[in-house]
């Protein structure tokens, strides 16, 4: 029963949390505007911050989920979504596109990020398998392609005139204004996370070990490689929408297990609700702290988040 | 019935096992002893699906193992690893309901079963803890626990009484000397005298495609423990 009681007090928190990102801003603006079409800010809240909100708890639950994932599939808990080189192969190409200048619209960034980040997990993925897909491999293959990745960003930064260098920086450290509202994501990500919760059980017993997980009758190399597609697939979404927004996905994951155990059946929710929540806080004090300044919202994810994990942690 | 017909296995490309046919069936409680690196988990873990590539032939109760989805496999053969690796802090009851997977059953009846899994190995009271701060000795009674759980016709245990003290590997041997009556219990064990109190059967692995099979007491010879001295303490 705590799990439903935890669920409900994240639901609670996630509805109080989108309210207040939806009525603060630059511009502060009473609730009752929100429901009526003729407010003159009636627009300002459906039209810019509720995309946008909704943008951060995507991405947010996304991170959260792929960490949680990912951290489950290498056995180590410092593993991050970016481990797979995602973020380094989508802001490779994302960069140059900005550099070549071939077209700067949201959407052509979505795409160009999305197909970098397919190709780095692509390349990764070749070099893990040998036969089947080798997790032991991932993590070290996963932190020297990242190097990789990161030369070459900073080759293209050091070379790029002074107005892309500002627009390259709020990206690298991710950044949630630029995406527009995108159908497709909810989707898939809903398809994806059923089809996780269907595997719970295989996930509990893979966190104890691959041979410990064949001998008690879960198909790990499927398993595995579900698992792989998936962490891809939603870190390429979040990255190619919002950049490279880091913490959440490697601790919300941690923070997560200290609430509520180990079990995916709690898990996979759980961090779909704290991630949601958590980027939205972040996002709503980022373009609130100093507004009408924004700032990146990297810099929120770790504020909030390194007291929090901390003071949780001491009990443990 | 578990049956294994010339089969060859091999370990980082060099022979462990050349030739062995056996058959284990439900009734008998069988013993492999042999010296250290002579292919004894090897052959466990191969008959318990871990290692896909092997040479000859292993049939469970008439279907090939190669055959059998993970599920199926799992139902018919448990699995008791020499051991554990790390993990997560699942308590007691997550882990040994982990044995439960293979079943598709509803959670009453798992939850029952995984609590006679605990009884059974005298854990009981260590249910609601975490794995992680159990004493050695401790996790492998969960261990146990956890293939009891499974409850499959085929046990396969590699070195089970590893960890355990003297009172409770006598407590143990008994209990899966019962079990064997209507399941096929199958372990590794360098306790000769252990063997012999309890065992109805012996394979004794010398190497490559060297070995004895057969009733304890046929195999259990002066002169084959003889043997099987010289053949560990000689020089590889």
């Amino acid at each position: 029963m705590t799990l439903i009681r935890q669920l409900w007090f994240w639901c609670a928190l996630l509805a109080i949390t989108l309210v207040v990102a939806l009525l603060s801003g630059s511009v502060s603006v009473p609730l009752t505007d929100a429901f009526n079409v003729n407010a003159p800010h009636f627009e300002i809240i459906w039209q810019l911050r509720w995309p946008r909100a909704l943008n951060a708890m995507m991405v947010g639950s996304a991170l959260a989920v792929a960490g949680l994932l990912i951290q489950n599939l290498v056995k180590n808990p410092l593993a991050d979504p970016y481990l797979l080189g995602i973020s380094g192969g989508a802001a490779t190409v994302q960069l140059l596109i900005i550099v070549l200048a071939v077209g700067l619209s949201p959407t052509s960034l979505f795409f160009s990020g999305f197909i970098g980040s397919l190709l780095a997990t692509g390349l990764l993925f070749k070099l893990s398998f040998q036969g089947q897909l080798r997790p032991d491999k991932i993590t070290l293959n996963g932190v020297v392609l990242a190097f990789g990745f990161a030369a070459i960003i900073s080759f293209v930064l050091a070379t790029a005139s002074g107005q892309q260098i500002k627009s390259m920086m709020f990206w690298l450290m991710g950044d949630l204004s630029f995406a527009e509202p995108n159908v497709l994501m909810p989707i898939i990500m809903t398809g994806l996370l059923l089809l996780l919760y269907r595997h719970h059980r295989a996930l509990d017993i893979l966190a104890r070990g691959n041979l410990f997980a064949i001998k008690s009758g879960v198909d790990a190399h499927r398993i595995n490689l579900m698992v792989f597609v998936i962490t891809a697939l939603l870190t390429s979404m979040a990255v190619a929408q919002a950049g490279t927004i880091g913490f959440v996905g490697l601790i919300i994951p941690h923070l997560v297990r200290l609430m509520c155990g180990y079990q995916h059946r709690h898990l996979i929710p759980m961090c779909v609700l704290v991630g949601a929540t958590f980027l939205l806080a972040a996002d709503t004090l980022a373009r609130t702290v100093m507004s009408p300044l924004q700032l990146p919202v990297g810099i929120f994810t770790a504020l909030i988040g390194v007291p929090v994990f901390l003071w949780l942690n001491r009990k443990v | 019935m578990l049956k294994v017909e010339n089969l060859s296995l091999y370990q980082e490309q060099t022979q462990v096992l050349c030739g062995l046919d056996v058959a284990f069936k439900p009734g008998e409680f069988w013993a492999i002893i042999g010296a250290n690196g002579v292919g004894k988990s090897t052959l466990l873990q191969t008959l318990a699906g871990i290692h896909p590539e092997y040479q000859g032939q292993i049939s469970i109760d008439g279907h090939h193992l190669q055959s059998l989805d993970p599920l199926s496999r799992a139902r018919r053969i448990g699995f008791l690893m020499q051991e554990q690796e790390a993990s997560l802090a699942f308590s007691v009851r997550e882990a040994v309901g982990m044995g439960r997977y293979p079943w598709r059953t509803d959670k009453n009846q798992d939850q029952t079963i995984s609590t006679a899994a605990l009884e059974w190995c005298q854990i009981t009271h260590l249910a609601e803890r975490s794995i992680l701060k159990l004493s050695g000795g401790e996790r492998r009674k969960v261990e146990i626990a956890t293939c009891l759980a499974q409850q499959s016709r085929y046990l396969l245990l590699d070195e089970p009484l590893n960890h355990l003290d003297l009172v409770y590997r006598h407590h143990i041997l008994k209990e899966f000397k019962t079990l064997s009556q209507t399941h096929a219990v199958v372990m590794v064990c360098h306790d000769l005298e252990a063997v012999r109190t309890h065992c109805s059967h012996v394979l004794m692995l010398f190497g490559n495609d060297c070995y004895l099979s057969g009733t304890s007491a046929t195999i259990l010879t002066a002169e084959n423990k003889q043997r099987l001295f010289n053949e560990s303490s000689r020089e590889p």
